[in-house]
């Protein structure tokens, strides 16, 4: 593979003799105890995405992957490495382990079913920052998105004046509010609709939000999930940033309609930060569920008993632990045939964008997709919706390539004519409220 | 009762057996610093520390609702695969029953050895002998469980390697050697009886099982796959536990 030929070009560290071949000093102690922990029992790999887009490469098995890492701190730091030095692990071998690690969603599956309950997530990023100090890592175009991130506070090279590009006439943004609303990259610059919607929806229910606009910076997720968060230091100034931004604006909540930057507010940034930011993070979905307890969403139109299906975005379903508020969003849709794809919830199957495959490794994020379709044609899906805008991206992608479609422009709803249709759930309330979905260019033209 | 039986279950001396004791004791205790010192980056304080703080972070369920649930009943087993959760607690059971009623057996030779206490060694060990025979089958059938599955299964099968069969066939070996230095000795009361009375081959037998069972099952943890026993049920309490 072209990627792999030219990994192993790259410098590799002059390992003096006698010295560990592998370090271990950005893996926090839990995630090096859980190498030994594993039972070998192969539950994850029963479960693992990637393993079934790839055919089973076992090289990529979470189980084969721990054996490994655990055999290089064998060979490094075991008995016999105190008693006669440490052991020289073959560069081939940390290379091949490295590239095999970047072929991973960090979806968390295989921690979910792990009888010993690892935390594969942690153990999975902090090797592989371990192995990006090292110069084996990342993998392909991942390796842009610390010169992107840290330059130009977002991975897309776009500027920071047009974060607000997006905003249609129509929309009202307050100053000052209680709440924020917090766009993120992907929806403020390459999938307008979901921004539109969100703000129109929150219009319409009279919910005065703000926005850091220019000030907002991209949430870091994309390094941390790659293991570079140290490059530059940018997932950590990023949280600063954006936390005390948030805070000078005196926000009590803030709504995040994108399950990575979600994912980055609750879990990493209040861990990069030290300290919990001194406002609530929300997500969009329990926000429109509560909304609807309250009575305050009135439908204007209908789904016309079409089979919608859920597909729970790994960031926001298994990550944090969101999975009803979406679910109750759906079902409260006027005309919905609410399904379940067989795999839910905890157990969902990924996407197959996450972890940096989608930008590391298409194709591995295209077969996992595809395999996520083929779900939803199981239970004969009209709609997928999901409430994540990488899923989103990635879905239709497997859409448009098990049904063999021309690929779309995300940036705007789905087509209609679509056999199924994949679609933002916030995109869909906004339709059954009433309201347009139309982007500012959509509208100009 | 001849005096040879009056120690562990037929060990010639008890200084033999506590000899063997400390010395499995002592390689297991060196193994586990060594893996603390390979957690920890070098040092055992950074790895304890990491693990109180990780055990005690807020919104962790209480350590023993982890201990009760997750480690001793392994519900996430359950929830996974039901059979192999039946196979896992059959060796768990066993293994971890034998285990205790060997230090309840061994301190009642302590204090017998000492002078504490009023109290015939052998009414005691007597009084054990169904217990470990019900363990003893538990660990077995487990271990049979273990090793079909492993034999029949492709999947399994194919995935398999030395780093787990020592670990399945080293305990099969240790249960039958149990079993065998039980049936041997004259006043068995052990299915096992069929092997035939023969005191000298007990005692050569139960003095083999002791030690292997002691540097394998003990000494052997650190360093082997054994490890998951101690490394499991701490990275459970670390995460918090649950399902």
């Amino acid at each position: 593979m072209a990627e792999e030929k030219k990994a192993e070009e790259k410098q590799m560290p002059e390992i003096p003799k006698g010295e560990p071949s592998i370090k271990t000093d950005v893996i926090d102690p839990i995630s090096l105890m859980q190498y030994d922990a594993c039972t070998r029992c192969g539950e994850c790999d029963n479960w693992c995405p990637t393993l079934d887009a790839m055919e089973r490469d076992m090289n990529i098995s979470p189980r084969d992957k721990i054996s490994r890492w655990r055999s290089f701190m064998g060979k490094n730091y075991g008995l016999l490495a105190k008693l006669f030095g440490p052991k020289e692990i073959p560069e081939e071998d940390i290379q091949n382990f490295n590239d095999h690690l970047f072929h991973c969603t960090t979806c968390g599956v295989c921690g979910t079913v792990c009888p010993a309950g690892l935390n594969t997530i942690e153990m999975w990023e902090a090797t592989r920052q371990q192995l990006v100090l090292r110069g084996n890592g990342p993998y392909g175009k991942q390796s842009l998105f610390p010169k992107l991130i840290g330059e130009m506070h977002n991975p897309y090279m776009k500027e920071q004046k047009d974060r607000l590009l997006w905003v249609p006439d129509d929309v009202e943004i307050a100053d000052n509010a209680d709440i924020a609303y917090f766009t993120g990259c992907t929806a403020g610059f390459n999938m307008q609709v979901l921004a539109v919607s969100t703000a129109r929806v929150l219009n319409k229910l009279e919910v005065p939000f703000t926005m850091l606009g220019e000030d907002e910076w991209c949430c870091g997720s994309a390094l941390i999930r790659t293991g570079q968060p140290h490059i530059g230091d940018t997932p950590r100034q990023a949280a600063i940033h954006n936390v005390e931004a948030l805070e000078a604006k005196g926000v009590k909540k803030v709504l995040f309609a994108c399950a990575g930057c979600f994912r980055a507010a609750t879990i990493d940034w209040p861990h990069l930060m030290g300290r919990e930011p001194n406002f609530e993070v929300v997500h969009l979905a329990d926000f429109l569920a509560e909304q609807i307890e309250h009575g305050k969403i009135k439908w204007e139109n209908s789904l016309e008993n079409k089979t919608i299906t859920y597909h729970d975005p790994c960031h926001l379903g298994r990550h944090v632990g969101v999975f009803e508020g979406p679910r109750k969003v759906i079902k409260s849709m006027p005309g919905a045939k609410f399904v379940e794809l067989e795999r839910n919830r905890d157990l969902q199957r990924c996407c197959g964008a996450g972890g940096g495959v989608k930008a590391g490794i298409p194709d591995l994020a295209l077969g996992v997709a595809s395999g996520r379709i083929k779900d939803a044609m199981d239970v004969k899906a009209d709609i997928l919706s999901s409430a994540c805008p990488f899923c989103r991206r990635n879905l239709g992608d497997g859409r448009n390539s098990v049904l063999g479609l021309e690929t779309g422009d995300f940036n705007v709803r789905d087509s209609e004519e679509n056999d199924m249709q994949v679609e933002d759930l916030i995109v869909l309330t906004a339709e059954l409220m009433g309201l347009s979905t139309k982007t500012k260019s959509q509208t100009e033209e | 009762m001849s005096e040879p039986f009056s120690y562990y279950s037929g060990i010639p001396t008890f200084e033999m057996m506590l000899g063997i004791a400390l010395v499995a004791v002592l390689i297991f205790l060196i193994g586990m610093i060594l893996n603390m010192k390979k957690w920890g980056g070098g040092s055992v304080k950074a790895f304890l520390s990491a693990f109180i703080k990780s055990a005690t972070k807020e919104g962790h369920q209480s350590i023993l609702t982890s201990v009760v649930l997750d480690i001793l009943l392994q519900r996430r087993i359950i929830r996974r695969s039901p059979f192999r959760w039946v196979m896992h607690m059959l060796i768990f059971v066993g293994w971890g029953g034998m285990l205790v009623l060997s230090l309840i057996f061994a301190l009642f030779e302590i204090l017998h050895k000492i002078g504490i206490g009023s109290f015939d060694l052998n009414v005691v060990r007597s009084g054990f002998d169904t217990p470990n025979e019900v363990l003893g089958y538990l660990l077995l059938i487990g271990i049979i469980i273990a090793i079909i599955r492993r034999v029949a299964l492709s999947e399994v099968s194919k995935r398999t390697q030395v780093f787990d069969w020592v670990l399945v066939l080293g305990i099969l070996f240790i249960t039958v050697t149990g079993f065998m230095a039980e049936g041997y000795r004259p006043d068995a009361v052990s299915a096992w009886t069929f092997l035939g009375a023969d005191e000298a081959l007990a005692q050569t037998l139960a003095l083999f099982h002791v030690a292997i069972s002691l540097l394998f099952c003990i000494a052997y943890i650190p360093f082997s796959k054994y490890m998951h026993m101690i490394a499991a049920p701490l990275t459970i309490i670390a995460n918090g536990g649950g399902e």
